[in-house]
């Protein structure tokens, strides 16, 4: 037993061992490598005249299957920020959900409303520290007593600080949306058509990205929450009542012919030996 | 706290088995100033008198009333800087819990949380008990809650309690003034004349602070 250790408490930080374990594994092919589910996404932001807007597709993928058609990637962080997420479902939703904690502690002890730069910092920080292991990828969005903010945050930690953002693997096609028809002080109606038309070039020319447009809109004071507020790819479900066919096969003939029994009796002369 | 050979804890019992040193803290607590709660059917109020030290210091900076979470609110004799040491405790513990059940606290558990940190300060090395009672209200799907939460941990569940230097007075008041149903505007208004009874000076906005808790929510005026 070793006496110096005894005093020493344990460092804390997360333990980048495995990580190591795990590439080498990979590279050897031994272990192909869990698939987790990601969210192969269109996500946006941008700046219009009153505040902030931001957009996403709804759908989930894991591999090339399709494991969510209606899920969540707008995230809850405080009453007047809200954040987008891309990457890895479970690593955006833990990360928003302890970042969102921090932000309520925070407001507690300031007795001030949270401003969209703490969120971004505290967001980065622990980014970060994870140095990229956590993928998550986000546009976070919001307006404070210093105005509205928008700001993308990439898996390494680094941010940029945009008036219109996109995010995910759709990012390209919704980019190309923006680039060509965003100006300075859209109004709200503008901004939210914009807004859609960006998913939804997303949600049809990303393989990653479809369902349905989820849009949030963060004003001074204010903030809307648009659940499915498109539904451009409608499903429809089987009907509960089962299916009936309206024309049965007729009749025609029957005829029965029994089938001779023929049992052949083989003499064998010579009994097997052995 | 310290891990080291000289940390050994500091409240110890008497012959008499008390801990003096708990009894020691609730006679700071019975010298700080008044504060009470009552609970209501709808609502829990609770008060304090606020006297500041000098007509110098500025009152609005100073909070003796404080929310936890949304729906419970806290309000202490005692100790100042002791009960800003246990907001701050608690506020994490309800935000912690939040985190990982994704529903509200309920009251019983913050208090009971908040307890046991109290506790824990009267049997760990080197740390003393805290000076100070809370008065813990709260409002969840169990209905209206007021509980005293004592430097020992002990807690308990109140109708209508007062503690501070006042205590015995006001608690007579409040037995008499007590009625099973009351309405939380009733509340409010025997609360205030509670805490004139045992006033010193002239009762007015600027020397009290009082928390009201309706249906989930906490809100405060002076």
């Amino acid at each position: 037993m070793d006496n110096a250790n005894i005093g020493i408490p344990p460092k804390g930080g997360f333990s980048f061992d495995l990580c190591r374990r795990n590439d080498m594994l990979s590279k050897k092919g031994i272990v192909p490598p869990p698939s987790y589910r990601k969210t192969g996404t269109t996500i946006v932001g941008l700046i219009f005249q009153n505040g902030v807007i931001l957009g996403a597709d709804t759908r989930a993928t894991a591999g090339s299957i399709v494991c969510d058609k209606n899920c969540e990637k707008i995230h809850y962080m405080a009453p007047n920020i809200y954040c987008c997420g891309a990457g890895t479902a479970a690593d955006t939703e833990a990360v928003t959900d302890m970042v969102s904690s921090q932000l309520q502690l925070h407001r507690y002890h300031t007795g001030r409303e949270s401003r969209v730069v703490t969120a971004l910092t505290l967001l980065k920080s622990n980014l970060f520290k994870y140095q990229g292991h956590v993928q998550a990828a986000l546009v976070l969005g919001g307006v404070d007593a210093t105005g509205p903010h928008l700001h993308t945050i990439y898996p390494h930690g680094s941010t940029d600080t945009l008036p219109f953002a996109t995010m995910g693997s759709g990012s390209l096609a919704a980019m190309a949306v923006f680039e060509s028809k965003y100006r300075e002080g859209l109004t709200k109606e503008e901004g939210i058509s914009l807004v859609c038309e960006a998913i939804c070039s997303g949600i049809f020319n990303d393989l990653g990205s479809g369902s349905n447009v989820d849009i949030c809109v963060i004003t001074k004071g204010d903030k809307e929450y648009l659940r499915n507020h498109q539904l451009p790819n409608p499903r429809t479900y089987i009907s509960s009542k089962g299916y009936s066919f309206p024309k049965k096969t007729e009749v025609l003939l029957t005829k029965i012919t029994p089938l001779e029994n023929q049992v052949e009796v083989i003499e064998v002369g010579d009994s097997m030996e052995e | 706290m310290g891990d080291s050979q000289y940390s050994f804890s500091l409240t110890t019992f008497s012959p008499s088995g008390k801990l003096v040193q708990i009894e020691h803290a609730l006679t700071a607590v019975g010298s700080g100033q008044t504060s009470l709660g009552i609970k209501a059917s709808n609502g829990v109020v609770i008060a304090t008198e606020k006297k500041l030290p000098s007509i110098l210091v500025d009152e609005s900076s100073v909070h003796k009333i404080q929310s936890l979470t949304p729906n419970i609110g806290v309000v202490y004799s005692g100790m100042g800087p002791d009960f800003r040491v246990l907001v701050r405790k608690s506020r994490k513990q309800a935000e912690q819990y939040h985190r990982l059940y994704k529903e509200p606290i309920p009251v019983t558990q913050l208090v009971r949380e908040t307890a046991a940190v109290m506790q824990e300060f009267t049997q760990s090395g080197g740390v003393r008990p805290f000076g100070v009672s809370l008065l813990v209200a709260g409002y969840d799907d169990k209905g209206p809650q007021l509980y005293q939460v004592d430097p020992s941990g002990s807690y308990f569940s109140w109708k209508a309690s007062a503690m501070g230097k006042n205590v015995s007075n006001a608690k007579t008041f409040l037995e008499k003034r007590y009625v099973e149903e009351m309405e939380l505007d009733d509340a409010v208004h025997t609360a205030i004349l509670t805490l004139k009874e045992g006033f010193e000076g002239q009762i007015s906005e600027k020397n009290i602070e009082i928390g009201i808790i309706g249906e989930k929510k906490e809100f405060r005026q002076y």
